[in-house]
């Protein structure tokens, strides 16, 4: 059998907020969810993308002169203008790139390639409880893959952490089992209507998929939710996502406010953000929402920390 | 051959200006002519007698009137003429600094004064320690002045970073000290060394006492408060004039007055000194807490008025201390007056071990997150074996280690260290490559050693050993220089109030130079170190294995500063560079970090020192000497600053925290003396992360990191405070081996902090 090749956009080291301790979170290319709010903009079509930096951008014009679609109009006022139905994305922009301005994202890598990396710091996961952490994009769109380099991190004595939506067939899901020490399970919304309008998310397949998740015996579950203005913000929504963790077996919610850090991404990739004008919210601001899901007996934390911390 | 050189230029670092002198001009200019006819008069004596005799001429006088604030008393003045054993505080040994004695001049009313001046300054053009050495060591071609950044070396005469037995002081006070000095004259009656020394100690009894006069005095003029403030004061001076101190006032008063006289500017392990005396008035009463931190703001406060820029450092914390647990109480109130004074000195400087206490930890944290940049934190558990080897010293010894200046490292009372060398491993590369010339100015400076044609290199081998015979020049010239710097001070000098405070110069009968220092040692300070080896390793992969290039096409390019060859300069930069933990680049800067640093070892070795270590550190000179530096193979282009010590340059390192501190610990502390590693974080991610930040650091530690100082300052602050200096009159930022406040930096000394990764 031929190693798995996986696709991915990003390895982070010292990650410290996808998981307990100092992580090194591999992120995966592709997502089904098309969530207006991603933060990882460049992953959810799955493929290698061209982004533009428009402020390391020197206007010299040799991306223009390299394109061999025509897909760069040029002027030195404006700098490069990218027609990104002509684009290809073959890179030969990037390449004459000399400010690093025109970038493709998105690379295809061997388990042995990633685990050159992430090996690398596995004295800050011992000294911090913590590993590896398997982000995306939606990492059980790579089920084999996935699976061969959480097997690769096991077996070297390091502790995996996957973060999923979730929203993936039941037998890609299974793959998954028994390698995971701590899941990241998101949980978006409880109604399954409002799911699927916004995000594309199918909420039967998400709930089947967290239940099995938490029939694992040794393994965490920590519940995410991304808290979105206009969203999930709100009483309603949010006592409905804890209603229903609980009702899956789920004990440990992690709320996450809504931060704008993903937005000029999508500029860069020359897409419109979809959540324009929307400002980030305080951690401050999701305490009195905590308060509700403890007294329902859920174990809260906002940002991965006790919302008793913030609040002081 | 006489060389060329400018005396009247300036000759350290200093970005803190000193308050001027409180005496009247007329009394400066009398004080300099007395000092200047002692010293002739008694040039044909022993150099010990005469050098008591020249300090007579300025102690007491020197002293400063008490400040309203100050709860010991010493605050010394400094004149362009004098003795010293730093250009930090005056200058070295018998100085004159003339730039300063001609700025004296301009401020002078009368012809005549002026007149008076002009004879002074041609009487120590030819009696300056300093420039005496100057004229023996400098060449036009390959050694320049401290700080001359047109050369590739520079050398200077001075005795850096002296740290002196402090608990020998307080153990016999000066009344033991006198008795041993005593005890040995009886069997040399004639030892000039005794002699001086004894007459050292009258002078310091002299100095006690004109001091608590002046505080006497000043009492009467006081508010009661400080009446009683000003009394203790004065009973504690006549106190420890001949006795030993008995309390926390009294030690800190016999310390500093010792310091002072000595002209030290840095100053050991207070908490192992000091401590026991304040956990003893704490125990019996005679202190509470608020008395503890006052008197240690007190010291902070003392230590920061004499500016010294890149030294006054204070050492708490790690492993051979004789009392851990009363030198905590010290070190406790010590974090919390660096944490709310936020002073550029003292350097603060704290030694943990694996056992140091999660306390002591998160009060360090603490500090460094207020954005104090201090504590600077060394690891005992590197540096110990490391300096047991490096000095040749056992580990007992090797634990009384204390880093000084911008880290350089002695043996608290035992050793000297001074870095009378600094090298710019860079701009030795740009001359090899360009034929043995310096590309700046076109001047021939590889003497002997060839520099072929680049095209006559057919591996990579081949040219980094020819690189390595100018390196090896080099080296050869820098232990000659630095060793020559002794004998040049030993000539004049005796450093009498260091040489009583150092083992073993009272056993030997002999000052410190003239073979009474236990461990003669020395370093070096090397620039450019990453700088070159990034440029190695871009040389390697792009000409010798992906073949991209030709040496002649990247040797033409950086002599067009990349003029018109902006693709190669993107490909030079786009090459692995060290601060990412690849093998690659990383392998590089290990390969030739152990050459330069062995080979800088074994030439000290075999010179008959103890040691003579490179010294990866910097003040601002990675900047500075960056300037006359000419585009090189890194990618950087001609003048912009250096990497700064074993840091990544500016931007290089892109993977993050983890990856950068596994480069850095990938040199082999073994080899150096000291290495600076700096860190910036923004508050808020500082503030957030604290206990993943700490256990980055103590990950870091125990991978063989030898140390870490941190800069906590918010994105885009920086640059707020280039264009709005006037808003930023307090923001601290760690240099390298020193703190400085930001604003009072120069425009591409900012530029290169700006341009460090700020992790957020």
């Amino acid at each position: 059998m031929t190693e798995p090749v996986l696709k991915i956009f990003d390895i982070q080291r010292f990650s410290i907020h996808d998981g307990p301790g100092i992580r090194t979170t591999v992120f995966f290319n592709g997502c089904p969810l098309h969530c207006p709010w991603c933060s990882n903009p460049e992953s959810q079509k799955g493929r290698t993308e061209l982004m533009h930096f428009d402020r390391k951008c020197t206007h010299c014009g040799r991306c223009f002169q390299a394109c061999p679609n025509g897909a760069i109009s040029f002027s030195p006022e404006t700098g490069p203008v990218i027609d990104r139905s002509k684009c290809r994305r073959c890179g030969s922009c990037a390449r004459v790139c000399l400010s690093d301005a025109m970038r493709m994202t998105g690379k295809e890598v061997t388990v042995e390639e990633v685990m050159a990396t992430v090996r690398r710091d596995r004295h800050y996961y011992e000294k911090s409880s913590g590993g590896i952490t398997v982000s995306g994009g939606e990492p059980f769109l790579q089920s084999e893959g996935l699976a061969a380099l959480l097997k690769a991190a096991r077996e070297e004595g390091i502790t995996t952490a996957v973060e999923t939506t979730g929203n993936v067939s039941a037998e890609s899901f299974r793959k998954g089992l028994g390698l995971v020490d701590t899941w990241l399970f998101d949980l978006k919304h409880a109604d399954p209507e409002i799911l699927k309008e916004v995000t594309g998310g199918n909420l039967s397949l998400i709930v089947e998929n967290l239940k099995q998740a938490l029939r694992e015996k040794d393994s965490q579950v920590i519940v995410r939710v991304p808290v979105i203005p206009g969203f999930n913000f709100d009483e309603k929504s949010l006592t409905g996502i804890f209603r229903l963790t609980l009702a899956s077996g789920g004990r440990q919610v992690d709320l996450l406010p809504y931060h704008v850090l993903g937005k000029s991404k999508y500029a860069q990739l020359g897409r419109e953000y979809a959540q324009e004008g929307e400002k980030g919210l305080d951690k401050k601001e999701l305490i009195p929402y905590a308060a509700i899901g403890q007294r329902m007996g859920l174990n809260i934390m906002i940002s991965g920390k006790d919302p008793a911390v913030i609040g002081g | 051959m006489a060389v060329k050189f400018d005396v009247n230029g300036a000759q350290n670092v200093e970005v803190s200006k000193k308050l001027p002198c409180e005496k009247p001009l007329a009394e400066q200019l009398e004080i300099m002519e007395e000092y200047t006819r002692v010293h002739r008069e008694a040039s044909n004596g022993p150099k010990e007698l005469r050098e008591i005799a020249c300090l007579k001429v300025l102690y007491p006088r020197l002293f400063r009137k008490i400040e309203d604030q100050d709860l010991v008393a010493g605050r010394l003045d400094f004149l362009p003429i004098g003795f010293g054993c730093v250009t930090s505080v005056g200058g070295v040994g018998h100085y004159c600094v003339f730039n300063k004695l001609l700025a004296f001049k301009d401020q002078l009313e009368t012809e005549e004064q002026k007149a008076r001046v002009d004879v002074l300054y041609d009487y120590w053009l030819d009696h300056d320690l300093k420039t005496k050495y100057c004229r023996e060591v400098l060449t036009e071609d390959t050694i320049g002045r401290f700080i001359d950044v047109n050369y590739p070396l520079i050398a200077t005469a001075r005795l850096s970073g002296m740290m002196l037995d402090y608990p020998k002081l307080l153990d016999l006070g000066i009344g033991g000290l006198r008795d041993l000095l005593k005890g040995k004259l009886e069997n040399e009656p004639e030892n000039p060394f005794y002699l001086a020394g004894l007459e050292c100690l009258t002078l310091f009894e002299d100095c006690a006492e004109a001091l608590a006069e002046k505080a006497s005095i000043q009492s009467a003029e006081a508010s009661e408060a400080r009446k009683t403030e000003l009394l203790k004061i004065v009973s504690d001076l006549r106190k420890i004039r001949t006795d030993k101190p008995e309390t926390f006032p009294q030690a800190l008063q016999l310390f500093w007055l010792y310091a002072m006289l000595a002209g030290v500017i840095n100053y050991a392990r207070l908490d192992d000194c000091l401590g026991p005396f304040l956990a003893k008035d704490i125990e019996e009463g005679r202190m509470d807490q608020q008395d503890a931190y006052r008197y240690v703001k007190c010291l902070w406060t003392m230590i920061e008025n004499r500016r010294t820029t890149v030294n006054g450092r204070v050492i708490v914390g790690g492993k051979g201390r004789k009392h851990p647990k009363e030198a905590d109480v010290f070190l406790h109130t010590a974090l919390k007056v660096a944490k709310d004074c936020r002073y550029v000195e003292p350097q603060f400087t704290l030694r943990v071990t694996k056992d140091t206490s999660e306390e002591i930890w998160d009060e360090a944290m603490d500090a460094l997150g207020a954005g104090a940049t201090y504590p600077t934190l060394y690891n005992d558990e590197v540096n110990v074996p490391a300096v047991a080897y490096g000095m040749r010293v056992d580990e007992k010894t090797a634990e009384m280690y204390v880093p000084f200046g911008c880290t350089e490292f002695v043996i608290q009372g035992q050793s000297t260290g001074t870095p009378n060398i600094c090298m710019n491993l860079l701009k030795m590369m740009t001359i090899f490559m360009n034929g043995g010339i310096d590309p700046v100015d076109g001047m021939r400076k590889n003497r002997e050693i060839p520099c072929p044609p680049l095209s006559e290199y057919k591996s990579f081998e081949e040219f980094y050993a020819a690189y390595k015979r100018l390196l090896d020049y080099y080296m050869d010239l820098s232990i000659q220089a630095q060793y020559y710097s002794y004998e040049v001070m030993n000539r004049d000098v005796s450093f009498l109030f260091t040489s009583l405070l150092t083992d073993d110069c009272i056993e030997r009968g002999k000052a410190l130079l003239d073979g009474g220092v236990r461990y003669l040692g020395g370093t070096n300070e090397i620039y450019g170190l990453i700088n070159a080896s990034d440029a190695l390793w871009a040389i390697k992969d792009l000409v010798f294995i992906r073949k991209k290039y030709t040496l002649d096409q990247i040797e033409k390019a950086m002599l067009a500063n990349f003029r018109g060859y902006e693709e190669l300069r993107a490909d030079l930069w786009a090459c692995d560079k060290y601060g990412n933990d690849l093998d690659t680049a990383d392998g590089m800067a290990t390969d030739l970090y152990e050459y330069v640093a062995k080979g800088v070892r074994q030439r000290g070795i075999d010179a008959g020192m103890q040691y003579f270590l490179v010294v990866i550190s910097n003040n601002q000179l990675n900047t500075e000497w960056g300037r006359k530096t000419g585009a090189s193979p890194d990618g950087r282009y001609m003048g912009q600053y250096m990497n700064p010590a074993n840091n990544p340059q500016g931007g290089a390192n892109t993977s993050g925290p983890t990856a950068m501190l596994n480069s850095l610990a990938k040199i082999d502390a073994r080899y150096h003396a000291g290495s600076v590693q700096n860190i910036k974080f923004s508050p808020e991610f500082f503030a957030e992360n604290r206990e993943a930040i700490k256990l980055l650091f103590k990950t870091y530690f125990e991978q063989g990191g030898s140390h870490v100082m941190v800069t906590v300052v918010g994105r885009g602050v920086l640059e707020d405070a280039v264009k709005h200096p006037e808003n930023y009159k307090d923001l601290i930022v760690r240099v390298s081996g020193f703190s400085a406040v930001f604003v009072n930096l120069e425009a591409d000394i900012q530029q290169e902090l700006m341009s460090r990764v700020l992790y957020d």
